[in-house]
């Protein structure tokens, strides 16, 4: 950042946290995010003392379905209100003039986050069993925001029937990739086929899953990443946290990696979220390797295009293969037991 | 192989490249920079199984994609379409040979992009 970004967004936090005489004493990049980047700031206030903040801003090219931070900063606090672990959000900046683009800045909170050190970790949240009924618990505050919301109007209708809107949101996303994808054709086809009945909408996070989880070694720490949140059914985050691509070789630790997946639903329980359905939560697995599938496709869509030339965004879609043979074996084991059922 | 061109060929350069990126360069690297190295070898691995995919095992699933399809034109876009449509759904004529077909292709695709993957990992 050089010297007069920095003074700009000194003066501007000096505004908005109400003390003229704040300065900002070390401002560093933060490792991560494909999307955004993050900035840890250290303030020091007129008084003397400090505090470490995280600001938030986008990168040049972002992905379509993804919030803006002015956004996200409304997701944070409703979350934050609803009594999820969040970092405290403190303020948004809509203006980019200050730093060339929208921004949010929320309290700076420890812990790891980093999926394959996380799934490794035996004293993760204090022990696996522990660090999954806590993720069960935030999820079931997340899911207890309902709509309709005047402070979240970004997020629109919800869906009357999110499994289809899911569906049809995946051919969307195929129709945009360069080439076709018949097998990734195949599991939308078995999900649209097998779509279980409506559920009334709620807010779901849509990318909670280890890595965008902070731990300590006693507690979950924060939920991160609000970008893709939106109106669906509660089903989508048990699935797409429980899903085997997102358990990080840990297989045996269906809740991510992390913990069993009874404690996650015996937590989820515990803060009054409804019993989930295993069918239900059996389909969204499956729709997770076809929304991450689509995802990299549109990640690596970046890099071709010439829009973001970058290593990372050009090996994404190669995990697209591993992910159509899960599928593949998924749907076939299936069809095989709807085949024996009928 | 042509002897017309130098050897080595473009298969051994890049493994003699991924070996120097793993063997020589990662242990020397800082550990921010251990990332972008394990990429570019990584990066490498996917080319050198690339370039070293059969034609003629492409040729046949094409081939394949064409007589379910009926298109000799762009087939695997024209199977894309037709799994869609549901015309390849259990209970249809096609069901079998597509499901196959896809078994081969993904194999394919994983030998290329995930080889880890065939091994059960």
């Amino acid at each position: 950042m050089d010297d007069a970004r920095r003074e700009r967004l000194r003066a501007w936090l000096a505004h908005a946290a109400g003390d003229p005489a704040l300065g900002v004493a070390t401002a560093e990049r933060l490792a991560g995010g494909a999307i955004q980047q993050n900035w840890g700031l250290t303030v020091r206030f007129g008084d003397g003392r400090e505090d470490r903040w995280v600001l938030r801003t986008d990168n040049a090219a972002t992905l379509a379905a993804s919030h803006g931070r002015i956004e996200e900063y409304a997701l944070l606090r409703a979350a934050h209100d609803a009594g999820v672990t969040v970092a405290t959000p403190l303020f948004a900046c809509p203006d980019a003039e200050v730093l060339g683009a929208p921004f949010l800045v929320m309290r700076r909170v420890d812990g790891i986050a980093a999926a394959h050190r996380v799934v490794k970790w035996e004293a993760v949240g204090g022990g696996r069993e522990q660090a999954a009924r806590a993720m069960g618990r935030e999820l079931a505050r997340i899911h207890a925001i309902r709509p309709p919301r005047q402070d979240l109007p970004f997020l629109g209708t919800p869906p009357d029937d999110p499994c289809l809107a899911f569906c049809e949101a995946q051919e969307r996303a195929l129709d945009a990739a360069r080439d076709p994808h018949p097998i990734l054709e195949w599991g939308l086809r078995h999900l649209r086929r097998t779509a279980p009945a409506p559920l009334a909408a709620v807010l779901c996070h849509n990318d909670f899953r280890t890595g965008n989880i902070l731990w300590t070694d006693t507690h979950l720490a924060a939920v991160l990443d609000w970008e893709f949140a939106a109106w669906g059914d509660p089903h989508a985050d048990l699935g797409w946290l429980c899903a085997r691509c997102w358990r990080f070789g840990n297989l045996a630790m269906e809740a991510g990696g992390v913990g069993p997946r009874a404690a996650l639903y015996a937590g989820y329980r515990e803060a009054g979220g409804e019993l989930p359905d295993p069918e239900r939560v059996a389909w969204w697995e499956l729709a997770a390797h076809l929304r991450w599938a689509t995802i990299a496709l549109a990640q690596g869509e970046r890099h071709l295009s010439g829009r973001e030339p970058s290593l990372e965004l050009a090996l994404t879609p190669h995990i697209v293969p591993e992910l159509e043979w899960h599928l593949l074996a998924e749907v076939a084991r299936r069809e095989a037991l709807a085949e024996r059922a009928a | 192989m042509s002897p017309a061109l130098e050897r080595p060929d473009a298969a051994e350069l890049l493994a003699a490249a991924r070996a120097a990126v793993l063997d020589d360069l990662l242990p020397a690297l800082p550990e921010p920079h251990r990332l972008v190295a394990r990429m570019v070898a990584n990066a490498i691995g996917i080319a050198s199984r690339r370039i070293a995919v059969n034609p003629a095992r492409l040729a046949a699933v094409e081939a394949r994609a064409a007589a379910l399809t009926g298109a000799s034109d762009e087939p695997l876009a024209a199977l894309a379409t037709l799994i869609r449509r549901g015309a390849c759904d259990p209970g249809t004529d096609r069901h079998r040979a597509t499901a196959e077909l896809l078994a081969e292709l993904a194999r394919l695709r994983c030998e290329t992009s995930a080889p880890k993957t065939l091994a059960g990992g």
